[in-house]
């Protein structure tokens, strides 16, 4: 068992040199704006946040691949460009509502350059899912997103250091303008901007609020399920408030403050 | 300590009050009134809310592929359930023949039932032929599997939500959604809720309007599949 995992380490470090072709001139989805390269995050055993009593409490994750930005607005444009039925004036209700990428000046311009590579939001979790697809890539789940999450900051070797970037992110206003990518802080598996910049969408974010809601949007009933399921550390409020994000979360829904950014499974490469 | 707490329910308020919570335009207070539920159907068949521009090929029960607008021309009662559930499941089930049962057969001729698997793995044509049977589900059912990402995008724009647990089975919410012949969202009722509410009365002015050509709707619009 021993020796499988370390092969598997093994692979997970030599794999991302493959990627970086992904940020070559030669691809189509090339732009030079782009960094959007992905790194291998190693399998490891995820302790889910919200604990059912029927569950094991641990969850195992596979190795994964992960973006290591949010992807940007610059990045978005070309998507739309390709599949213009995602233009703003042309995507369906069913998969966005009226905010859709209301900080563009239009269907296909950004507008300024102030943006270009700061992280897109104000799209769905359909025109999120939609773009990886586009990239031959997915969405994270949600344990992938935790796991990959959790990781301490580069040279700060103690977790209660990243709630603490966590919590002073929450506690400020977001910024009219959004700050480019990697303009916080790079997490020790080389993923920047994990907390502190945007909510990034998961694939299973409608996981999250089963038990006594239907609509997914009562905060009550959150509070009440999350009485009876046991959180796996109590203090951890930072975690609460992204699942309890998520609860009130439907797939249409585009908020200022909530980007993404794609995974990729590490054994069908 | 009390921060987080506060910076949450702003989060969680904000969030409620910057969009029209519900997908689902309940017709409780009209359901009654032709001329109301009429309304809201001409307002919706013709924009791009129906489900049924979800892409993706589905199996069903006698192993057809087909996409969701083949489901197009009738109203539906749809739920997504899994075979293998015991507990919720079968009581969704039953709601739905239910509710469809309650209708003149008439009106009932005209509504399709569709049940969408959470189970691609162990639902199988075959699994989804048996449970059918036991169910005492006709030619006006279909149940379908798709695979996991299907099954994630239709849960989506239902708005319902699910988790697959260790052992295989998975923990959803158990809502039974109202389709118009468009395949747009006309009411969602709780389908553990005990009561149908008018569920029945709203397929059937999804049906009488249809069949009124004064509600000045291009027949030919309506090409889908005869049940």
């Amino acid at each position: 068992m021993k020796t499988v995992n370390v092969i598997l380490l093994a692979v997970c470090f030599l794999l991302p040199l493959k990627h970086f072709g992904e940020a070559l001139p030669g691809n189509p989805h090339f732009s030079h704006r782009s960094n959007n390269r992905m790194v291998c995050i190693r399998g490891g055993n995820y302790h889910p946040f919200l604990q059912r009593k029927d569950q094991p409490d641990v969850v195992k994750i596979h190795p994964f691949m992960l973006d290591v930005n949010a992807v940007t607005n610059a990045e978005f444009l070309a998507f739309v460009k390709a599949n213009p039925q995602w233009a703003r004036s042309k995507i369906a209700q069913l998969f966005a509502d009226a905010g859709y990428l209301k900080q563009w000046a239009g269907d296909f311009v950004i507008g300024g350059d102030k943006i270009d590579n700061s992280p897109v939001t104000n799209v769905s979790w359909f025109a999120a899912n939609a773009y990886a697809k586009w990239k031959g890539k997915r969405l994270p789940t949600m344990a992938e997103w935790e796991y990959a999450a959790s990781a301490a900051p580069v040279g700060m070797s103690k977790r209660a250091r990243l709630t603490r970037i966590i919590l002073a992110w929450y506690d400020h206003p977001n910024p009219v303008i959004l700050p480019p990518v990697q303009s916080t802080y790079k997490n020790t598996y080389g993923l920047y901007d994990m907390h502190g910049l945007v909510w990034e969408w998961v694939d299973d974010f409608n996981s999250v609020g089963i038990q006594g809601d239907n609509s997914g949007t009562n905060v009550k009933s959150f509070f009440c399920a999350a009485g009876s399921l046991n959180s796996a550390n109590k203090e951890d409020y930072a975690a609460f408030m992204r699942f309890a994000f998520r609860q009130g979360l439907q797939a249409r829904y585009t908020i200022q403050s909530l980007g993404f950014r794609c995974a990729k499974d590490f054994f069908r490469n | 300590m009390k921060t987080p707490y506060t910076l949450f329910s702003l989060a969680a308020f904000a969030i409620m009050s910057c969009h029209d919570s519900h997908v689902i335009k309940s017709a409780s207070c009209c359901a009654k009134d032709d001329a109301a539920v009429s309304s809201i159907i001409s307002d919706k068949e013709t924009n791009g809310n129906s489900v049924y521009q979800l892409p993706g090929t589905w199996t069903d029960q006698h192993e057809n592929q087909l996409t969701l607008s083949k489901l197009q021309g009738h109203p539906q009662i749809v739920a997504m359930i899994f075979t293998h559930c015991t507990a919720v499941c079968p009581r969704i089930v039953e709601q739905m023949k239910a509710i469809r049962d309650s209708l003149p057969e008439s009106v009932r001729n005209q509504v399709g039932g569709v049940l969408v698997s959470f189970d691609p793995d162990r639902d199988t044509p075959g699994q989804l032929r048996q449970y059918a049977a036991q169910r005492g589900l006709g030619n006006q059912w279909e149940l379908l599997k798709g695979n996991a990402d299907q099954v994630r995008e239709l849960s989506m724009v239902l708005n319902a939500r699910y988790q697959k647990l260790a052992g295989g089975n998975f923990s959803h919410t158990g809502n039974i959604y109202i389709l118009d012949r468009a395949g747009n969202i006309v009411q969602a009722v709780d389908g553990l809720g005990g009561s149908v509410h008018n569920a029945d009365a709203v397929l059937a002015s999804l049906v009488v309007a249809h069949q009124e050509p004064s509600s000045g709707r291009p027949n030919e619009f309506y090409t889908g599949k005869i049940l």
